[in-house]
């Protein structure tokens, strides 16, 4: 039996805020609709192409490889509040055998997400279809070639970021003038995609507070697998840009059953430098360092998802060339450690992203 | 330039832009560019280096698109918009 003097779960701080947050969505998700439009185009928007295309060489432990990648993004907005959107991922990872002259390996695809946005309300978005799971910043928000300053994945990319196919409601809404706060909540089912790409049961949020005064975000994770292990994940994450430095930090920590661990990245542009201020303008200096700790799955289960088999620990350098908008040459050197053997990564390359517009500009 | 002319030449479609923020209550173009461009800074260059401007129905997709993925907030939005197709 529970004892009656069990420490609070929650802070008192958070105990009186909590209920003041709930409040405050529920107030918004049922407030009526306002006389002007709702949504933030006043413009009448057309449907767009975007997306990466990718061209990265590199040598892991010794072995020259060539990673290209083509990720084309659909956006069809449709009337005032609604969008379709949908990201496929194409990716060939080749490799030259010994002795020969081309590269040769297979090409990956993959349907990232395919989802339907409504926009219901100033504060609230429903959408519906494949998306792509918001569990700390990484998947959702930083994956793209073009945005990631450094290429190589994190070591803890894989965990609760299966794709999701289900519904979700998310948003972001003023909670003081110091602070906005942003959430998503996610339900999914299984199903299977493309190429055999199975999505997860399992039901999740992420919430965030965003400081626009010093731009630091702070934010955390949950996510409940609702088959095999109905384990639980939690994530924590922080991204901050100095207003004082052109300094970029991200991070995230994660705790789960598939493992735990953390990484931490600062982009540097070097804007400030005194000499050939031009380049040193485009130019951005990045490191990040890592951990990965083994969770309750064998070494061969986390591989197959993506994880490392042992505890690992990872430092990566790069340097970014932004060429011109969307697009950017990239090197990077990391080195990896774990009882499984320490390798160095070396990565070269560009990443572009392209925007066509699909529609006529004048409409009047 | 031309390309922003229908966000401000109809008076109505102007107001409409006005009415949805209800912290600047002034109609004053100015103000309204120095905060969409105060929103720009602090938003678009948070996830990935901020874009250059794209054409004004171009820009209010990819709005559309940042507003849902990026869960910024609908006033936000509406200044970045804005700025974006002055
Ligand atoms: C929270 C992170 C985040 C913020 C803040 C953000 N973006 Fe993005 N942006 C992304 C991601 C992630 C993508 C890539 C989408 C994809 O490939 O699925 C993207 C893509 C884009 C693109 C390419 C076209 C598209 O819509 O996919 C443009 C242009 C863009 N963002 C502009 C902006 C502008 C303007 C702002 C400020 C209002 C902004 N972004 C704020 C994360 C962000």
């Amino acid at each position: 039996m529970p004892c009656q003097y069990e420490k609070p779960r929650f802070p008192r701080r958070w105990r009186t805020l909590l209920p003041r947050l709930v409040g405050l969505l529920l107030l918004q998700f049922f407030s009526p609709a306002r006389g002007h439009t709702q949504t933030a185009a006043q413009e009448k928007p057309v449907p767009i192409l975007s997306g990466t295309v990718g061209v990265l060489p590199g040598i892991t432990a010794g072995q020259t490889l060539l990673d290209v990648q083509f990720n084309p993004v659909l956006l069809v907005p449709l009337g005032e509040r609604w969008l379709l959107e949908s990201r496929g991922e194409f990716e060939g990872e080749f490799q030259r055998a010994p002795g020969a002259r081309s590269f040769g390996g297979p090409v990956n695809k993959h349907l990232d997400y395919l989802q339907a946005d409504y926009i219901a309300n100033p504060y609230l978005t429903v959408t519906a279809g494949r998306f792509l799971t918001p569990f700390g910043i990484f998947n959702e928000r930083l994956y793209p070639m073009w945005i990631r300053a450094l290429q190589p994945d994190p070591l803890i990319l894989r965990i609760a970021t299966a794709t999701s196919d289900g519904a979700m409601l998310r948003g972001g809404f003023p909670v003081s003038v110091r602070a906005t706060f942003n959430y998503a909540a996610y339900v999914s089912v299984p199903s299977v995609g493309l190429e055999g790409v199975e999505s997860e049961r399992h039901v999740g949020g992420r919430a965030g507070f965003f400081f626009p005064g010093p731009r630091l975000e702070v934010g955390g994770s949950w996510q409940k697998a609702l088959q095999d292990t109905r384990k639980n994940s939690v994530g924590l994450h922080v991204a901050w840009q100095p207003r004082e430095v052109p300094l970029s930090l991200h991070s995230e920590f994660v705790r789960s059953d598939q493992g735990s661990g953390y990484w931490i990245e600062g982009a540097y542009r070097l804007s400030q430098a005194r000499f050939w201020e031009k380049a040193m303008r485009r130019t951005e200096v990045v490191a990040r360092g890592q951990q990965y700790f083994g969770g309750n799955l064998g070494a061969d289960a986390a591989q197959s998802l993506g994880l490392p088999g042992v505890n690992t620990r990872e430092a990566d350098f790069g340097m970014n060339y932004f060429l011109k908008d969307g697009l950017k040459s990239v090197v990077s050197y990391g080195r990896q450690f774990s009882s499984a053997g320490n390798f160095n990564q070396w990565t070269f390359g560009i990443a572009y992203r392209f925007l066509i517009p699909l529609g006529r500009e004048s409409h009047q | 330039m031309a390309l922003s002319l229908p966000v401000l030449a109809g008076s109505s479609n102007r107001k409409e832009v006005l009415a949805g923020l209800p912290v600047v209550h002034s109609t004053d173009v100015d103000t309204m560019r120095t905060q969409g461009e105060q929103r720009f800074r602090t938003n678009c260059g948070r996830c990935h280096a901020a874009p250059q401007k794209f054409p004004p129905r171009a820009m209010a997709t990819v709005l559309r698109h940042m507003r849902v993925r990026a869960t910024i907030t609908d006033q936000d939005m509406r200044l970045v918009l804005f700025y974006m197709t002055q």
